[in-house]
């Protein structure tokens, strides 16, 4: 009974731990797209201030369907968020780390934040609903071939052994050892987050920033505090898969930088892509890579 | 010598606190909804990017009212534009801050005589700083924004409050210059 | 390719060998202006809209209260042949009604909207031409009518901001600016001995 407790309480820790380090990493990110475009730039902790804030508004509701969704959205992901291995040792919930239990339970909060939209009555958050699930679609294929790859490969499917594999067989990632299909994450990643070239469904300029159309004040603040923790979720499946995991926590978040500080150079020299454009792009030259990259693994055997 | 024991602090003196917190907050993440109404939008790109870098101050621009904090009328309004500015106005979630640029929202501006616009913005919903100028420099835009940071601080930038307050007399000014603030087009039928 | 003079030619020939035209002017090789009676004007629309001239640019109109009469104007718009044309004719300005061109132009349907907001011309043909378009909830004599007073209107509608007269008005009065000037002279004189 303790044990379960403990473990509880280690898994809300893990996700307050994802959402401070998001966070800040977030800000610190904020700056650097400012140095690329020749700005100074905010505090590092400006996104921390604009949560609190919005927090500390007042807000309207549009009936309870509206916030029912929002506290499901952030729910889910928080319980998402709960079962995240830190590093390759360290997690809540001792072999429960396995792939797909985060693709099912990630939907819960992308579910919840649909419903809400959709209970909004805005025209533009269905729309934003209905481009998030098409970008859904579109990125989805590419990234679980080559995951299914990687499982293939090593014969497991939880996050914490795949990190092992790689540490043990000598420090080679994932990341070189399938070159081809690292490229496919990193563009599925991109898809993921909702960067630049793949924004279709916030465009702020387009649809009024999609699904969060009808948010303000403190079910927006929930939005973010939700928003900031699936990126973690997201950022460290891709450190975990293809960088090897992290013996240390200082490694895991060094490697968490690199990898979302280098996302959002790329993205910030990019423009946006039309939904139907996203959904050629994803299912054209990342498909065929992912393939591509499929056969070469599991029929020729050839990984570095 | 002063004591140490815990003295409880009463229900108002919390609630100021915590308002205090919260004005700290709300000062340094202001999130603008940008109507475009006049010629001194042009005077917002600059003051956007790399010229002058409002982001450094907390501040960037927003895709709807609800998620807007301060709303920027950037000049001149003509009656139909004052009716949707009410209503963009009312959308917004409190606390919510206005900050009018130009002559044109202080006392008509060159269109002083014209038929078809307002003279003085805040007689209709309540402005927190005006900045002055036909149109206002980049520097003056600015300096408004710190003005309105400044604001509240002090817990000066109490425009909202005052919508609810004297609302009978902006509904009453509201309706000797629109008839009615009701949008009939054939959009809203 | 034909030049653009003969253009303007070719467009005065055709129009003037079909109708009556009261006045003909060509402003510059890319305008001509034709001023037609009020009944010719739907037969010398669809007449140019076959001729190629298929883009209503503008409609609006002119008033002109000493004659008692408005002009109103339409400007037609050729993608081929480098000229706008102008058709103008008058109407009556106390029954101010012109036959609305919405078979030939379906364009024209807000701009004679427009029209009727602004000078009170009716156009029956136009099922919406009475509804509001721009001013909304509009109390007065249409506002583009010569005898409309805006200032008077902004007045009587908009209230003012009221300044106080707090200023002192130094007409008359030496200004330092002169005082220092003289002063300065003075000094020059002494340090010269008087001379220049």
């Amino acid at each position: 009974m303790i044990d379960i407790l403990l473990m509880i309480l280690t898994g809300i820790g893990v996700a307050l731990f994802g959402f401070v380090l998001q966070t800040s990493i977030a800000g610190v990110n904020r700056k650097v797209v400012a140095r690329v475009q020749k700005r100074y730039g905010p505090k590092w902790y400006q996104e921390f201030l604009d949560i609190f804030k919005l927090l500390s508004k007042r807000s309207v509701t549009h009936g309870w369907i509206f916030d029912f969704g929002v506290i499901m959205a952030l729910g889910g992901i928080i319980g998402t968020a709960m079962f995240m291995p830190l590093t390759s040792s360290f997690m809540a919930f001792d072999g429960y780390d396995n792939f797909f239990i985060f693709v099912y339970l990630i939907a819960v909060g992308m579910l919840g934040m649909a419903m809400s939209a959709s209970g909004s009555g805005n025209p533009l958050a269905s729309i934003g609903v209905m481009r998030a699930l098409t970008t859904m679609l579109a990125y989805e294929v590419p990234f679980m071939i080559v995951v299914l790859t990687i499982i293939k490969i090593t014969g497991t499917s939880s996050l914490s052994e795949i990190g092992l594999f790689q540490q043990v067989a000598g420090n080679s990632w994932f990341f070189i050892a399938l070159p081809i299909g690292g490229i496919v994450a990193v563009m599925a990643l991109m898809g993921m987050l909702g960067k630049k070239p793949f924004e279709t469904y916030i465009a702020p300029a387009e649809i009024a920033s999609g699904p969060m159309v009808e948010y303000g004040g403190k079910q927006l603040g929930m939005l973010f505090i939700m928003h900031e923790i699936t990126v973690f979720i997201e950022v460290s499946l891709f450190v975990h898969l293809f960088l090897g995991g992290a013996e240390n926590i200082v490694l895991f978040i060094v490697k968490y930088f690199v990898v979302y500080t280098a996302l959002n150079i790329i993205s910030s020299v990019y423009g946006r892509f039309k939904i139907d454009q996203v959904v050629l792009f994803f299912y054209k030259w990342p498909l065929i890579m992912a393939i591509t990259q499929a056969f070469i693994a599991i029929y020729l055997g050839w990984v570095i | 010598m002063l004591s140490t024991k815990f003295s409880p602090m009463s229900k108002e003196e919390v609630d100021r606190k915590w308002w205090e917190i919260g004005d700290f907050f709300r000062r340094n993440s202001l999130w603008m909804l940008m109507y475009c109404t006049g010629c001194c939008a042009i005077e917002l790109p600059p003051a956007m990017t790399s010229a002058y870098d409002m982001e450094r101050l907390g501040m960037g621009p927003m895709a709807t009212p609800r998620q807007a904090d301060v709303l920027l009328v950037t000049g001149y309004l003509s009656l139909k534009t004052l009716r949707r500015l009410i209503y963009t106005y009312e959308q917004m979630s409190e606390p919510k801050y206005i900050v009018g640029f130009g002559s044109c929202t202080i006392n008509g501006g060159i269109y002083h005589d014209s038929h078809a616009v307002i003279n003085q913005l805040n007689k209709y919903i309540p402005v927190d700083v005006f900045v002055a100028g036909c149109m206002p420099n980049t520097e003056a835009v600015m300096n408004g924004f710190v003005d309105l940071m400044d604001l509240i601080k002090n817990k000066k930038a109490n425009g909202w409050k005052d919508y609810h307050e004297r609302y009978e007399w902006y509904l009453a000014n509201q309706k000797a210059a629109l008839g009615e603030v009701r949008v009939h087009d054939e959009f809203h039928e | 390719m034909t030049n653009s003079m003969s253009n303007t030619e070719f467009v005065t020939n055709l129009v003037e060998s079909k109708f009556k035209v009261l006045s003909t002017e060509v402003l510059d090789k890319y305008q001509v202006s034709f001023e037609v009676k009020k009944e010719d004007v739907h037969s010398l629309l669809s007449l140019l809209k076959t001729s190629g001239w298929i883009q209503l640019s503008y409609l609006s109109a002119v008033d002109w209260p000493n004659d008692n009469e408005f002009e109103l104007v339409y400007i037609v718009f050729n993608w081929d042949k480098a000229v706008h044309i102008q058709i103008r004719c008058r109407l009556d300005r106390e029954t101010a009604s012109m036959n609305s061109i919405l078979p030939i132009f379906p364009g024209c349907k807000y701009y004679e909207r427009e029209a009727h907001e602004f000078f009170g011309i009716k156009f029956p043909g136009n099922p919406d031409h009475e509804k509001q378009l721009i001013l909304e909830e509009w109390d007065d004599i249409p506002p583009l009518r010569k005898d409309f007073d805006p200032r008077a209107y902004s007045d009587r509608k908009f209230s003012k901001m009221e300044y106080k007269n707090d200023f002192v008005n130094k007409n008359g009065e030496v200004s330092k600016q002169d005082a220092r000037t003289k002063r300065y002279d003075d000094i020059d004189k002494l340090r010269t001995g008087g001379k220049k």
